[in-house]
């Protein structure tokens, strides 16, 4: 008799302890946890290869300009794209580089190198191609902006875009408003003296920081 | 110097040039809902500026510790299992979306404790809005912009540590209070006003805030201004 | 208890009579954050749309186990496991508009709409309910959208969905697209709605 109502008693408190009644909690969640890992394991590769091709498919016409990279993807020549960090440290401030080494026919053809700074509104990434020496700007390409639609927004065309193409690295460049012929200038975009200034500015350092280290480059193995 | 100078750029960012409210839309149903009253205004901002502050320090600690590859507790744990290599590999992000507003819930009932228990005429003015700051989309964004400031960064070092992301929290919630407060006064005036009848209520708030949004636009660039002022990039 | 609404009543309901932006204002932080472009918008309206359907179904099926003081926990877990499912299938399949939706993807989890259908409709009423009226308040938030986004589209760029639409000497009225434009274009819609939805049961009564 004593014995039945202990029983009873515990199955009661068994009844109502707390996770006992969250058990469809924690089986739900046990389920969403591996429905979330097949996600993970299905689409992380993509989701990664996804971000790398982002700056892969720029990389041709940042190093040969866009007629001559059409023309060299439509006869399928072969161009080996090597992605490599470069720590660069200047004044005790590390700074990390993503960039690629681009090479045809086992010589060197160019750099890419992305490259990021505080624009007008947002964060601006860009991916700076390079000649073999380090010498001359070979391309240039905004990956991402929030600069304001309509004025700030139009640094992403490459008709503004294309002036930074064969610009010198050993002198700084400089934005002008007005249409000027000197060497080491950029045309500002109209009413975005700002944005072309965050462009330039970070053109300019990213030029200054890899200038002769392009040697020390750690190639990530693949 | 520099660090002071980086955390004084992300608070005036984050308090105005890119206010919560006006620039990113976050944190609209409260935005139209409270902002009848001044007072009930500032309760709501100074409850929202509480939780964000305390949900940004949990989903950093949980992010940096473990969710973001090769995070120190993750990899720690998965060393058992594994190769050190391979252990620190381990990517948890997938994760991120479910713990923090599950950290967002928590951060809502702590705060509400807390203040119960050590300062009740606190509770009394802002105590009723905690329970609805759980849906605040505010909060969340708050700790997704940390996270994207924590996670896949191309140099490590540039990876936000406590210090930036806890004054993203709290002038997150000042510049929301800043709005929302500013709403609920020009409200209080338009009280007084002859609105057209389908212009009532929410319509008209939103055009005022249409207004206002225009005004926190002038603070754009500002922070560039303040960065070239004093000579860094 | 009163009589709970049929399959078809729900869907209807969603589309117009409650739709959720303009009648129950819920989910605006979507509503004007991504309606400066009728893709964006269209995305986010599909991904909302597809949460929400399988949050409802779910909720539906699992709707005699709930306990009332676990059910917002359930809810949220839920909601938040689909969204995060949506958000990685986007930036698998769709990289660049994933980046472009950028927060307001994982932002759904807080989105009152599905919160709030999962409270009113699925949790307790059947599958097929369920599943009807999740459709239902997905095509009404996604008309809602398109509609604010084609507006300010069109003023502020001259395009619909990228296609030159207005003549190319049209002024391109960029505050449309930028924030102040979304404030204002919804709230001038909304009153609009108003007016009509005034208008129209002045005249029945």
């Amino acid at each position: 008799m004593n014995q039945t109502l202990n029983s009873h008693r515990r199955s009661e408190g068994f009844r109502h302890n707390k996770l006992v009644q969250a058990w469809l909690v924690l089986l739900l969640a046990i389920i969403f946890g591996s429905a979330l890992a097949a996600v993970q394991v299905n689409l992380s590769d993509v989701i990664a290869a996804n971000k790398l091709n982002e700056s892969l498919e720029q990389v041709p016409e940042l190093v040969w300009g866009a007629a001559k990279a059409a023309e060299l993807v439509e006869n399928k020549v072969r161009i080996d794209i090597e992605p490599g960090i470069l720590t660069v440290d200047t004044d005790g401030k590390k700074t990390v580089y993503h960039l690629f080494r681009v090479s045809m026919d086992r010589t060197l053809a160019g750099w890419v190198i992305r490259a990021g700074g505080q624009g007008y509104a947002d964060k601006i990434e860009l991916l700076i191609g390079l000649s073999p020496d380090a010498g001359k700007i070979s391309g240039l390409f905004v990956l991402e902006q929030k600069e304001t639609p309509g004025l700030g927004n139009k640094i992403i065309f490459s008709q503004w875009r294309d002036q930074y193409i064969g610009k010198d690295t050993q002198t700084p460049l400089t934005v002008t408003t007005g249409r000027s012929n000197a060497p080491d200038t950029i045309d500002a975009v109209t009413g975005a003296t700002i944005s072309s200034k965050s462009v330039t500015d970070i053109v300019n350092l990213t030029t200054r920081a890899v200038n002769g280290r392009l040697a020390s480059v750690e190639y990530v193995k693949q | 110097m520099e660090y002071l100078f980086d955390i004084f750029l992300i608070s005036i960012s984050a308090a105005l040039i890119n206010n919560f409210v006006l620039y990113y839309f976050v944190g609209i149903c409260p935005f139209i809902g409270v902002s009848r009253q001044v007072s009930m205004a500032v309760g709501m901002g100074s409850a929202v500026t509480a939780v964000m502050t305390f949900a940004v320090f949990l989903s950093w600690t949980i992010t940096t510790l473990i969710l973001t590859p090769g995070a120190p507790l993750s990899a720690w744990v998965a060393g058992w299992f594994m190769s050190p290599e391979k252990a620190r590999t381990i990517d948890l992000t997938i994760m991120t979306y479910i713990v923090y507003i599950f950290s967002i819930a928590s951060a809502v009932q702590f705060v509400e404790m807390y203040v119960r228990r050590f300062y009740p005429p606190l509770y009394k003015s802002f105590g009723v809005f905690l329970p609805l700051i759980t849906t605040n989309c505010a909060i969340l964004f708050a700790c997704l912009t940390v996270m994207s400031n924590v996670v896949g960064k191309a140099n490590p070092a540039e990876a936000w540590d406590l210090g930036r992301s806890l004054a993203l929290g709290f002038f997150g919630g000042v510049g929301f209070t800043i709005a929302i407060v500013i709403m609920a006064g020009i409200r209080e005036e338009l009280d007084l006003c002859d609105v057209p009848k389908p212009f009532q209520g929410a319509a008209i708030t939103l055009i005022v805030g249409g207004i206002l949004a225009m005004a926190f636009m002038g603070f754009n660039g500002v922070d560039t201004g303040i960065r070239s002022a004093l000579g860094g990039l | 208890m009163n009589e709970l609404p049929t399959p078809f009543e729900r869907f209807v309901q969603g589309i117009l009579p409650e739709n959720p932006v303009y009648r129950q204002l819920l989910g605006l932080c979507p509503t004007l954050a991504v309606t400066n472009g009728l893709k964006p918008a269209l995305t986010m309206a599909v991904a909302v749309g597809a949460v929400l359907l399988c949050a409802n179904i779910m909720i539906s099926l699992i709707r005699n186990l709930l306990k009332p003081h676990l059910r917002i926990v359930v809810f949220t877990l839920t909601i938040a496991t689909f969204v995060t499912i949506v958000d990685r299938v986007l930036a698998a399949y769709m990289y660049q508009m994933s980046k472009t939706l950028g927060p307001y993807i994982p932002l759904i989890i807080v989105n009152c709409i599905i919160i709030c259908r999962c409270e009113v409709c699925a949790s307790r009423q059947g599958v097929v309910t369920a599943a009807a009226d999740a459709v239902g308040q997905a095509s009404g938030f996604a008309l809602a959208l398109t509609g604010i986004a084609a507006v300010r589209e069109l003023l502020g760029t001259g395009m619909l969905a990228g296609f030159q639409v207005l003549p190319e000497a049209w002024p391109a009225w960029v505050i449309m697209v930028l924030p102040p434009g979304a404030f204002l274009t919804f709230g001038l819609l909304l009153a609009l709605v108003n007016y009509i939805s005034d208008h129209r049961s002045r005249k029945n009564a």
